[in-house]
């Protein structure tokens, strides 16, 4: 069976940083509809949905034999990114990246690999690692991580400023990251 | 040398950004370092209810969620006028401890042993956590991880939550541990202890054992003579959680100690025109620019600081190893500040890498005092609060510095507002004058500038272990440090961009 970990990066009160956190909800919300007219698999329809926002880290499970989703938020990066990842067999991390290679609010889906200078340093902030060298540090010792980390991302450069709501491009910007989430899903479940 | 005038927008950029302007002769002339600041969390904070602030504060920030949590749940008491009980107190401690384990392994590992391991010129792609491990051996690698895996376990087990706590309230705790969970905490913490005494040993393989590295630490281009604080016990020993704070001057004098509630007569903050961000000093001694000595009141507070600010530490192993960190580079100081009780002081900054595994080594075994005290399982954890809240300042030892809450509300007990000075911002002139210094040191005229040459300028930043505050922003995954050279006519000379 694959495990497959979703999962919603950033700072769900700093503005767009927290997109991560909106998409993921809306996966989780996507994928537990899905399950509902099959009844019997996944969560019970009459469940209250955890929210990420008062679940926090560790919350949000979605299984859905015969392959296993789980969905779930994370502020950090790096190592403890890392340290989440294990176990799992696919990842698809979503954040908001500052690349500068789109409009606002501008979804790009890519692996991990592709985004500039993953081989190099020590950061995410100047304390840690990056995510890439973390999960060769996982790697190295011996630890059974995603083969392959996804990203989908959503362009915006207001990440610095405290905000519990997202900038309407960004908000808008939310189905398309979700849809494209589900197609990453989809496509990993074909054998 | 021509004045350059810099654009704010490039503050924002997401960038560490030095600015090196060199004179005619081509000596540098001044440096600017600048750190995005995140923007409006006193405005997002008013309105709300001050009990939300130890949740809400731990997303500032993904590095210290844990001190957000601790100096907002100690600003709470403060405004509730309400004491926790001791087992509070002791249980906020010991998660604390564990974190600070956590906090302090990552630092050392991933970010600050990798220039004495590999070397501060080796090429950037080795000089990092993957580096060490392949260079010293797999053990660390797993012994890191075990680290911060039982960091996180009790930080789990008393806050609640995996690094962002949640159990702490106004009075004390929402939740005790059992003696199930005290066993393997204090399992946890044994471990810890030996993790730390062998992290100490590899330090002094590492480096100590090496002239050149030694030579490095004790260099005129990463000391600086600036004033210290920290906080202390009531025996003037390093405390993260609990106590006043000591200042000495910088002849490691204690000049005096102040109560969280008295900060504001001992910490004033002065503006410049080229960064948003805020440079504390000490208000008795005044603002004199970016300068050391007596005079000035340019304060530095780190591990280091804490330390200096001291008169020891709390615990057995770690206080040997004080002795040893003063009597090894401050020798005769500390002799006669033994026998006479004149002031001892380390000014060299790479020696702050020394100083936070000493602290590793006390939080460790703090960890396994609180774990073992004979009432840590007992059920009074809170006091229910009776009192009308009004204002408030709650103050813990960061890993990278004082960290100061202060909350005014309402009757209600809604926030009108909040002020914070965080771990890094009181070092913002110290990183800035051992950046300046470091370039006088290493860039003359001729000076080919290299990778190494710029690792060397940013070592002497990585010793204060900044905290950019944006580290929740996790992707792409770096926040360069961009290095803009210019001459004597503001013309870029070069540019260099590490991911750091």
């Amino acid at each position: 069976m694959t495990k497959t970990l979703v999962i919603g990066l950033g700072n769900p009160l700093l503005g767009d940083d927290g997109v991560g956190w909106h998409v993921a909800e809306g996966v989780r919300q996507a994928l537990m509809g899905a399950s509902r007219p099959t009844g019997g698999e996944g969560r019970r329809t009459d469940e209250p949905l955890p929210s990420p926002y008062r679940g926090g880290e560790g919350e949000g499970s979605v299984p859905r034999p015969p392959s296993f989703v789980e969905v779930d938020c994370h502020v950090g990066g790096g190592l403890s990114l890392m340290e989440r990842l294990v176990g799992y067999d696919r990842a698809i991390v979503i954040d908001a990246v500052n690349l500068g290679q789109g409009p606002v609010g501008h979804v790009t889906c890519f692996p991990l690999e592709a985004l500039p200078h993953p081989s190099v340093g020590h950061l995410t902030s100047a304390h840690e690692t990056n995510l890439w060298t973390a999960l060769q540090v996982g790697r190295t010792m011996g630890a059974h991580l995603p083969a392959q980390v996804m990203v989908v991302a959503v362009e915006s450069p207001y990440v610095y400023e405290f905000s519990d709501k997202l900038t309407p491009p960004v908000a808008a910007a939310v189905p398309q990251a979700v849809q494209k989430v589900l197609e990453l899903l989809g496509q990993e479940e074909e054998p | 040398m021509q004045r350059i005038t810099i654009d704010p927008i490039t503050r924002l950029e997401g960038h560490g950004k030095i600015e090196i302007f060199l004179d005619e002769e081509g000596e540098v002339a001044n440096t600017y370092f600048q750190i995005p600041e995140l923007r409006g969390f006193e405005r997002f904070c008013v309105g709300r209810p001050v009990e939300e602030m130890p949740t809400l504060t731990n997303r500032i920030c993904g590095v210290c969620p844990e001190a957000h949590h601790m100096a907002a749940a100690k600003a709470c008491d403060a405004v509730y006028h309400v004491e926790p009980p001791p087992i509070a107190k002791k249980l906020r401690e010991l998660l604390y401890s564990a974190f600070y384990v956590a906090d302090h392994t990552t630092h050392f590992y991933a970010l600050g042993s990798p220039d004495f391991v590999m070397g501060p010129d080796a090429p950037v792609a080795e000089r990092n956590i993957l580096g060490v491990i392949h260079k010293v051996g797999l053990e660390i690698g797993s012994k890191v991880i075990q680290a911060r895996k039982y960091g996180h376990a009790v930080v789990e087990m008393i806050g609640g939550r995996k690094v962002h706590p949640c159990t702490s309230i106004p009075g004390g705790l929402s939740k005790g541990i059992t003696e199930e969970e005290r066993q393997e905490i204090e399992k946890m913490g044994r471990w810890a202890v030996e993790f730390a005494q062998f992290s100490l040993k590899l330090f002094d393989d590492i480096v100590l054992k090496n002239s050149a590295y030694v030579d490095m630490i004790m260099s005129d281009a990463y000391t600086h003579r600036t004033y210290y604080i920290g906080m202390v016990d009531e025996n003037n020993k390093v405390n993260f959680y609990d106590g006043k704070i000591s200042v000495v001057d910088p002849d490691g004098r204690r000049i005096g100690k102040y109560a969280p509630h008295e900060y504001q007569d001992w910490i004033a903050e002065h503006t410049e025109p080229w960064t948003y961000l805020k440079f504390p000093y000490l208000k008795k001694i005044g603002w004199k620019g970016f300068v050391d000595g007596k005079d000035s009141g340019v304060y530095c507070a780190t591990p280091l600081a804490r330390l200096n600010a001291a008169d020891g530490m709390a615990t057995p192993r770690a206080q040997e190893e004080y002795e040893r960190f003063y009597t090894t580079l401050a020798q005769q100081e500390y002799e006669r500040y033994s026998s006479t009780g004149a002031g001892k002081v380390v000014h060299q900054r790479l020696a702050t890498h020394w100083a936070r595994l000493i602290e590793l080594l006390y939080a460790a075994e703090r960890w396994v005092e609180l774990a073992t005290d004979p009432e840590i399982t007992s059920d009074n954890f809170r006091t229910i609060p009776t009192e009308t809240p009004t204002e408030g300042v709650g103050i813990v030892e960061a890993p990278r510095g004082t960290l100061t809450h202060h909350y005014w509300t309402d009757e209600r007990g809604i926030l009108t507002r909040v002020n914070l000075i965080v771990g890094t911002t009181n070092n913002y002139a110290p990183i800035s004058m051992s950046i300046k210094k470091a370039a006088q040191s290493l860039i003359h005229k001729g000076t080919v500038i290299s990778e190494g040459l710029l690792n060397r300028i940013e070592m002497a930043f990585r010793a204060y272990d900044p905290c950019f505050g944006c580290a929740t922003h996790s992707l792409p995954g770096q926040m360069p440090l961009e290095v803009t050279i210019r001459d004597a006519r503001g013309q870029v000379v070069e540019v260099l961009k590490q991911y750091c």
